[in-house]
């Protein structure tokens, strides 16, 4: 039969299979304590917090519809298995992987995406081809099999009473403060400044001596580095393959409709929502069909509050 | 001036239309010899790629037509699909009547389904990219309930032993022969597209078209906006699931690639390479490039998702308007030249 190419194998946005497998996230016991519960839904939602607030640069402030997204978690997390590799540690691979996922982003933004500012179809179009390419090229070069990642703390702590792996609360550390980081950046900076210009009118800030063009491969550049970032995070939790970045496409765009397109706090409330309801149903119903409700509830809350929760 | 150009506009249309009206017939005369001269292999790859077409053309309606880009069209082709498998394999009924009313039930879900989140979705007033974005999700929780709900649909093994369709015959109800069967799928398919064609062809697609073009205004007109863009999407989301239920009874099995995000986003090439509202093109577009696929495939699979991203990527940039507009445009100009016309 036609359809059963290994293109439609390979790229299905398949949130189920993977997720089931993927044990550390979901290994949910129905008797944790409430606190594990929370810091469970914490992970995943500074996981979310990441991918989306560079997905909230890209779309929510340029409007770039960019379906290759996920496939900057998907290069954070493999620059991290290639560092581990080579005997690097884990900690300069979180340094070197956002410096990849910015130089990728770079290259995509120079080389396709300025071009189409002015096409959102087109974009939609060669985006996602990008990322078939993308996501079949790492397959080509390092297998279809997991990449193998050590994980960097393997001790755990008690942390009101409930025994919990330090890793993840380090990483729940750094998700939140690069969060303030970005937020920082937006508000107090020049170059914060001159994105929000902008973002507001284009020609206007183009009328005021702002380089547009500089300002968009920058931001662009910015976002992909915050999903390899999380990419990078990620990784020891989960099974790194080729097509785990369509994982998070879907829910990153949630993550910003949800939330209200093109903020930061918007960012972190819509995290909140489609992480916190996916973590919570986790523990009551099979994983799929979990994912399924919470993006039943997103649609409802977009068709409810069109601008997202927070506004921008 | 306004006169002028505006005449001249019109009889572009018209003569698009034409020409829209001789590719389809041209096209349809091609697919109709194809068991003449090739073996049984191409007749069914064809087939195939016609019945993919279906997708196609109810994209095509959609988002040519009204500029509404759904990514959750593969959704209503897995309804099909999966109704005509679920209720001919398990529940059953008797053969001769299984499929037809799987069919039934397929696209009657589909309806249902497309009603609801279109209804939603377009009198909430979400357009554009947001429109896009759900009808992903749309296509992602159908992929879900399918993966997740294996009782019912086989899970990732998807469901074997789909029966075909019967047609009452000599010796009361049989299933077709494969030759008589591709003519039954060709005359479905050239059907879809003769009516959606004759449909679009004056004052209906003019609406369309003013809606796609500027929807305040077309409102401002007097056209009920929301009600004709929910009207194309659920007869679209049916025309997906004919395909998908059809598509089903014709191979005998279905898995869940045939609902998931891959199979809504061929669709869209299929329509962006074939040419955005033309009809005819996508469905060109849907065997050129599944026949390509097997090509491509057959020397390396790992090869074709590069072949279809690199496609993605070369549509945007080589032919905006679809391979065969691009093709129609440089033909006109060089008419046009060689008239002494600009």
């Amino acid at each position: 039969m036609i359809c059963d190419g290994s293109a439609i194998r390979s790229a299905r946005l398949c949130w189920g299979e993977t997720e089931v497998r993927r044990s550390p996230l979901n290994a949910y016991k129905l008797m944790d304590a409430p606190i594990t519960v929370a810091l469970n839904a914490m992970t995943l939602i500074s996981i979310l917090m990441l991918v989306g607030l560079g997905l909230a640069v890209i779309f929510g402030l340029m409007g770039i519809i960019n379906l290759s997204h996920g496939e900057f978690v998907t290069i954070g997390a493999f620059s991290v298995a290639i560092i581990q590799g080579f005997g690097g540690s884990f900690w300069l691979a979180l340094l070197v992987a956002p410096l990849v996922g910015a130089s990728v982003g770079f290259l995509i933004e120079r080389s396709l995406i300025r071009f189409l500012y002015s096409r959102p179809l087109a974009t939609i179009l060669a985006t996602w081809g990008l990322s078939l390419i993308i996501q079949q090229s790492l397959q080509l070069a390092f297998g279809a099999a997991p990449q193998r990642i050590d994980s960097p703390i393997t001790a755990s702590v008690d942390l009101f009473g409930a025994n919990y792996p330090l890793y993840r609360i380090v990483m729940i550390a750094l998700a939140s403060a690069i969060i303030v980081a970005s937020y920082l950046l937006i508000k107090r900076t020049r170059f914060g400044l001159d994105l929000r210009t902008v973002i507001q009118n284009r020609d206007m800030a183009e009328c005021l001596g702002i380089d547009t063009g500089r300002v968009y491969m920058i931001a662009f550049s910015l976002g992909a580095a915050l999903a390899a970032i999380a990419g990078a995070l990620i990784a020891p939790l989960t099974a790194v393959i080729a097509q785990m970045g369509v994982n998070y496409l879907a829910r990153s765009f949630f993550v910003v409709i949800v939330g209200g397109a093109g903020s930061v706090p918007g960012v972190v409330a819509g995290s909140a929502v489609v992480g916190g309801a996916e973590t919570l149903l986790n523990y009551a119903i099979p994983a799929t069909i979990a994912q399924a409700l919470v993006l039943v509830l997103a649609v409802i809350i977009v068709r409810l509050k069109p601008d997202g929760l927070v506004r921008g | 001036m306004t006169d002028i150009s505006l005449t001249t506009t019109s009889i572009r249309a018209s003569q698009r239309g034409r020409a829209q009206f001789v590719g389809l017939a041209c096209l349809l005369a091609c697919a109709a010899i194809v068991p003449i001269f090739f073996g049984s292999y191409s007749v069914a790859l064809v087939r195939d790629a016609l019945l993919f077409s279906l997708l196609a053309i109810a994209l095509d309606f959609l988002w040519g037509k009204t500029g509404v880009l759904s990514f959750g069209h593969a959704a209503f082709f897995g309804a099909g699909a999966y109704g005509v498998a679920v209720v001919s394999t398990s529940l059953g009924a008797e053969p001769a009547i299984a499929s037809w009313a799987g069919l039934v039930v397929g696209i009657g879900t589909a309806v249902l389904v497309s009603l609801v989140v279109g209804y939603f979705l377009i009198f909430g007033r979400v357009r554009g990219a947001y429109f896009t974005i759900v009808t992903l999700a749309l296509a992602v929780i159908t992929d879900h309930i399918v993966v997740g709900w294996s009782k019912v649909t086989g899970g990732n093994a998807g469901l074997l032993g789909v029966l075909p369709l019967y047609f009452p015959g000599a010796e009361g109800p049989a299933p077709l022969s494969s030759t008589v069967h591709f003519y039954f799928v060709l005359a479905v398919v050239s059907g879809v597209a003769l009516a959606l064609w004759l449909q679009c062809r004056g004052r209906y697609g003019a609406v369309l078209r003013a809606i796609a073009d500027n929807e305040m205004r077309a409102q401002a007109l007097g056209h009920n906006t929301s009600l004709h863009l929910l009207v194309v999407f659920v007869v679209s989301a049916a025309i997906a699931a004919l395909g998908g239920g059809l598509y089903a009874a014709t191979v005998g099995f279905v898995a869940p690639d045939i609902v998931g995000l891959m199979l809504s986003t061929q669709a869209i090439i299929w329509v962006a390479i074939g040419g955005r509202g033309t009809i005819v093109g996508p469905i060109v577009a849907t065997v050129l490039v599944l026949w390509l696929e097997q090509h491509i495939s057959s020397i390396n699979t790992k090869l074709w998702p590069l072949a279809i991203g690199a496609l993605f990527i070369s549509c945007v940039f080589v032919f905006p308007n679809g391979i065969l507009a691009t093709t129609g445009d440089l033909l006109v100009r060089f008419r046009g030249r060689s008239r002494g016309k600009p």
